[in-house]
């Protein structure tokens, strides 16, 4: 290898601040070669986002140094900050996860780009405008002559995340860090920021620090992988070696936690237990507790493992644990009369301009949707950001008033349903909300949050009281004691049981699950989605699974709808959506979501969509995706096609020219 | 952005003629008569009818308002019952002289506020950032008469460079007579403003200092007085303009004890002068110029949003 653009040694960082130091980072040390893609994965908590920041000297006054970091020459714990700035933007550039907040609201992106060149006095401000629009171009924004004066509002998330990317390019630097450059982006939009990035790495030959919890995105695009947990690198390797054959415990955990869209299995593996606080580290190797291996070695509970490419006492016996996933068992057909019946639902926001205040548009966040749920089934409901499968899963609920159609729940229209009734219905349907950190009152306690339905219904008592509500702790895996905790004082997967444990206070018949999983780890999303499947066992429930992960949705549904700027395009059982997608949408969306397999890699499986999903106030002609599509035709862009049977596929489809059902 | 304004200026209408009916039913709401002021303690029960009937306080309630709004549509707010000039008159030599020391003493804040809140920003919890804190403190703590009176000493007794009553002169017409007359009274509202503009800036700042897109300046490779002069100056700005804004709008109704004690001539003193005589036209009439100054001001500050933050569009 040649001399690394990035040699970090024995890096150690430790915040010091009011209470005890806390060590985020325990003695890394990795290299980076030019023209290389170092992937480091972990989880929330790991230290990757730290490391990035200890690499180019931005860590706050609290942070305290220690080991060795050498990038493009500098010592970057001993430089001064005058050195470390002129490094900034020369020798390292870096894209970070939000594309909605990293760039500044009230500056034109064009000038955004460039200012960090113009600060090192290598780009004469009367150049800027033209330097920023050929930096655009370079990242394939369209029309980047006009885009240059826009604001980051003014631009879509994908075209933002390409102009961080450029601003990162913009004063050509060896080293490129993204921190979960596409976290942030839908899976389509993933896809083309992914390619874009590795594009321009090739054509630069920058070396790349790639930091994400997506092991998918590791294997789309990393050459080497280290795997964090706990603020140590546990394994690192030759990317296609760590995904054939993990040697670390924890390596191999999280693949194995990871649902798939290439693997039908009955039930997820999880790793038990909770990523470690960082401030009450176990002496020995901080996975034992977590540890299939390590439970009954003393040794692992003595001495932390030395790292050689991999810190474990007994690197050979993690491939081992990797099990063969047994296939999940054939859905049951579908009998008697569906518990939801949803038909043309249609919801409309209405936009206001002008001195009156005149209706001058109309958003079409849900333009008829027509679906059904059997009871005891999942059907899931997937799109990218905007189709409006979260509207309707709320006006399903009643929580957005439908402009029209019609929904039957258990044969009854809720319709015009009057308000009482409708209290009564609600039991029998309940939601659970995206984000666990804003949807439990922060004051109250765990037990009451999970009774409040009981008494909102005057059904506490009825129903058994505290016991009964103990009962419901039992059930998500909650200990009793948690009860009398505050929201704060549990962690995200706890957090979700809490608002799954508080839908089924009111043994309700269907569960509508907004992205349940969205916001936890890989680890931790495993333990939610099987507590899920559990439930829907034991309770016989009916799911709604929103959601935007495909690989989840495949995971935990029978049936599938994928939904495009308010419309249903298709929907099928799983296995037929998944093998035989007739939409090209959905054959887009498969294609884009990146497998955990770095043989896999290009094998031009991929379709890489054109442009942006379009706003639902101004919804395109015909057929809604037409603009984006790759077979459409003249009759797209005026007629909207009929959502209708497939002739010989169990799939309903709405497009004029579908896949051929063969894959 | 112009339809926004219209619309706004529509919403002015029936805000002021609320106001006006409001501030009609509480002056009759309070005991007392400007009759008694008028004409003295040794005026005959007849004086004082007569007086009554031509200053139509024998109507009802109601029909006096009517009088007074119809009077007031056509542009005419009466006349004030004290000096028998029309109210418009009197209001309009004291607005100049408002708005003139609100400005000076606004400006008077900024120029004490902003750099001590960047200062303290710069270095949170630092000796500097308490230091700054404890003068906020001591300018929000010091009471403005006292602080006025104390400049009088200093300045206009001991040092005889300033004078100690203040008179008006129009800065664009008499710029030294003017400056020297504002210094004082502005020196003293503007010192104990600055405290509130400096804590408040000082928040937005560090609030702001979080963000996400300061780490991409940094990132960058900005120095790091451009981080904060640029990027988040310009989103601190945001929230620190109402304060202004709404500051600025307080200067010009409620700067009555400075305005006492360097006797100047602002619609704060002509507004108190007028309830202590009962003179209802008067009253009426500061209050709705106060009023709508207030509401303009605020349209301006809302307005001044959508130059700071390109995101705020207006429909």
């Amino acid at each position: 290898m040649a001399v690394p653009v990035v040699s970090v040694r024995g890096l150690e960082v430790t915040f010091v601040g009011a209470g005890r130091p806390l060590t985020a980072v325990r003695g890394i040390s990795f290299d980076v070669a030019a023209g290389e893609v170092l992937g480091i994965v972990g989880e929330s908590g790991s230290g990757k986002s730290v490391t990035s920041l200890a690499l180019t000297g931005l860590l706050g006054p609290n942070a305290r140094v220690r080991g060795q970091i050498s990038l493009a020459g500098i010592d970057v714990i001993a430089a001064d900050a005058e050195t470390l700035r002129l490094m900034r933007g020369r020798d390292v550039g870096m894209v970070f996860q939000d594309p909605a907040t990293t760039l500044n609201p009230v500056f034109p992106v064009g000038r955004q780009i460039t200012e960090g060149q113009i600060a090192h006095g290598t780009l004469r401000p009367e150049r800027a405008p033209a330097r920023a629009a050929a930096l655009l171009r370079e990242v394939d924004v369209p029309d980047p002559a006009a885009r240059i004066s826009q604001f980051p509002h003014q631009f879509s998330g994908g075209m933002r995340q390409r102009a961080v990317i450029a601003m990162a390019m913009a004063g050509h630097p060896r080293l490129i860090i993204a921190d979960e450059p596409t976290t942030a982006l839908d899976v389509t939009v993933q896809a083309q920021v992914l390619a874009v990035l590795a594009r321009r790495q090739r054509e630069t030959k920058a070396a790349v620090i790639l930091i994400t919890h997506d092991l998918g995105v590791i294997a789309e695009v990393a050459d080497r992988v280290a795997v964090m947990y706990a603020g140590r690198i546990v394994e690192t390797g030759p990317v296609a070696e760590i995904f054939r054959a993990p040697r670390h415990p924890y390596t191999a955990a999280l693949l194995r936690s990871l649902p798939r869209i290439d693997a039908d299995e009955a039930r997820l593996s999880t790793i038990p237990g909770q990523p470690p606080h960082l401030g009450r580290l176990a002496g020995g190797c901080s996975f034992r507790p977590r540890c299939p291996l390590g439970q009954a070695r003393d040794i692992c509970a003595s001495d932390p493992p030395e790292h050689d490419g991999v810190a474990c006492h007994f690197p050979g016996e993690a491939l081992a644990t990797l099990p063969r996933p047994a296939p999940s068992k054939k859905p049951e057909a579908q009998t008697g009369s569906p518990l939801l019946e949803v038909a043309d639902l249609r919801v409309e926001f209405p936009i206001r301009t002008g001195l009156l205040r005149r209706q001058s548009g109309t958003v079409r966040a849900v333009s008829g949707v027509s679906l059904s749920v059997w009871p005891g089934e999942t059907l899931g409901l997937v799109g990218e950001s905007g189709c409006g499968k979260t509207t309707t899963g709320r006006a399903i609920m009643g929580l957005i008033r439908p402009t029209s159609g019609s929904i039957r729940f258990a044969g009854q229209e809720i319709g015009g349903l009057p308000r009482g009734a409708m209290r009564r219905l609600r039991r029998d349907m309940q939601y659970v909300f995206q984000d666990p950190y804003s949807s439990l009152n922060p004051i109250r306690t765990a037990g009451e949050i999970v009774a409040e339905p009981l008494r909102i219904h005057g059904l506490h008592a009825e129903m058994g009281g505290d016991a009964y509500v103990a009962g419901l702790f039992d059930r998500v895996g909650l200990p009793r004691a948690t009860m009398s905790r505050f929201p704060r004082e549990f962690s995200g997967g706890q957090r979700q049981r809490i608002g799954i444990a508080r839908a089924l206070a009111l043994q309700p018949k269907l569960l509508i699950l907004d992205e349940p999983v969205a916001a936890l780890d890989v680890s931790i999303q495993a333990q939610i989605v099987n507590l899920l499947k559990d439930l829907q066992r034991e309770l016989g429930l009916a799911y709604i699974f929103i959601a935007h992960d495909l690989a989840v949705v495949h995971h935990i549904a029978d049936r599938v709808a994928v939904m495009y700027l308010g419309r249903i395009v298709e929907e099928s059982d799983k296995a037929t959506l998944y093998a035989r997608p007739l939409h090209p949408y959905t054959r887009s969306l498969l294609s884009a979501v990146p497998l955990p397999d770095p043989a896999a890699r290009g094998g031009g499986r991929r379709i890489i969509l054109e442009g942006d999903i379009p706003s639902p106030a101004r919804p395109p002609s015909g057929c809604a995706f037409h603009p984006r599509c790759f077979r459409a035709s003249p009759l797209c862009a005026t007629d909207v096609p009929a959502f209708a049977a497939h002739a010989t596929l169990p799939s309903l489809v709405a497009c004029h020219h579908p896949m051929e059902a063969a894959p | 952005m112009i339809a926004y304004i219209l619309r706004r200026l529509a919403q002015f209408i029936p805000v002021l003629l609320l106001a006006s009916l409001g501030i009609w039913a509480m002056i009759y709401a309070v005991p007392g008569s400007p009759i008694g002021a008028l004409v003295g303690e040794n005026a005959t029960p007849e004086q004082i009818a007569a007086i009554t009937i031509r200053l139509g306080l024998d109507q009802p309630i109601l029909v006096q308002y009517w009088r007074w709004l119809l009077a007031a549509l056509h542009g005419d707010l009466g006349h004030s019952i004290q000096s028998r000039e029309p109210v418009l008159d009197l209001i309009a030599t004291r607005i100049p002289a408002t708005l003139q020391l609100g400005l000076a003493a606004t400006l008077v804040g900024l120029l004490v506020g902003i750099p001590v809140a960047v200062a303290s920003a710069l270095k949170p919890n630092s000796l500097l950032d308490r230091a700054l804190s404890g003068w906020s403190a001591l300018a929000l703590g010091v009471p403005t008469f006292w602080l006025g009176i104390l400049l009088i000493l200093l300045f206009a007794v001991h040092l005889h460079w300033l004078p100690s009553a203040s008179a008006y002169f129009p800065l664009i017409s008499d710029p030294i007579p003017a400056l020297t007359n504002l210094a004082l009274p502005a020196l003293t509202l503007g010192l104990y403003i600055s405290g509130i503009f400096s804590r408040f800036l000082r928040a937005a700042l560090l609030g702001e200092l979080h963000a996400d897109y300061v780490r991409t300046a940094r990132s960058k490779g900005l120095r790091e007085r451009d981080v904060i002069g640029r990027h988040v100056m310009r989103n601190a700005m945001l929230p620190f303009v109402t304060i202004v804004g709404l500051s600025l709008a307080n200067f010009i109704g409620g700067t009555v004890i400075t305005e006492a004690v360097f006797t100047y001539p602002g619609l704060g003193r002509l507004l108190i002068q007028a309830i202590g005589v009962r003179d209802y036209p008067l009253i009426q009439g500061c209050i709705l110029f106060i009023l709508a100054i207030y509401i303009t001001i605020n349209l301006l500050v809302d307005v001044l949003y959508a130059y700071i933050d390109p995101r705020i569009d207006y429909h």
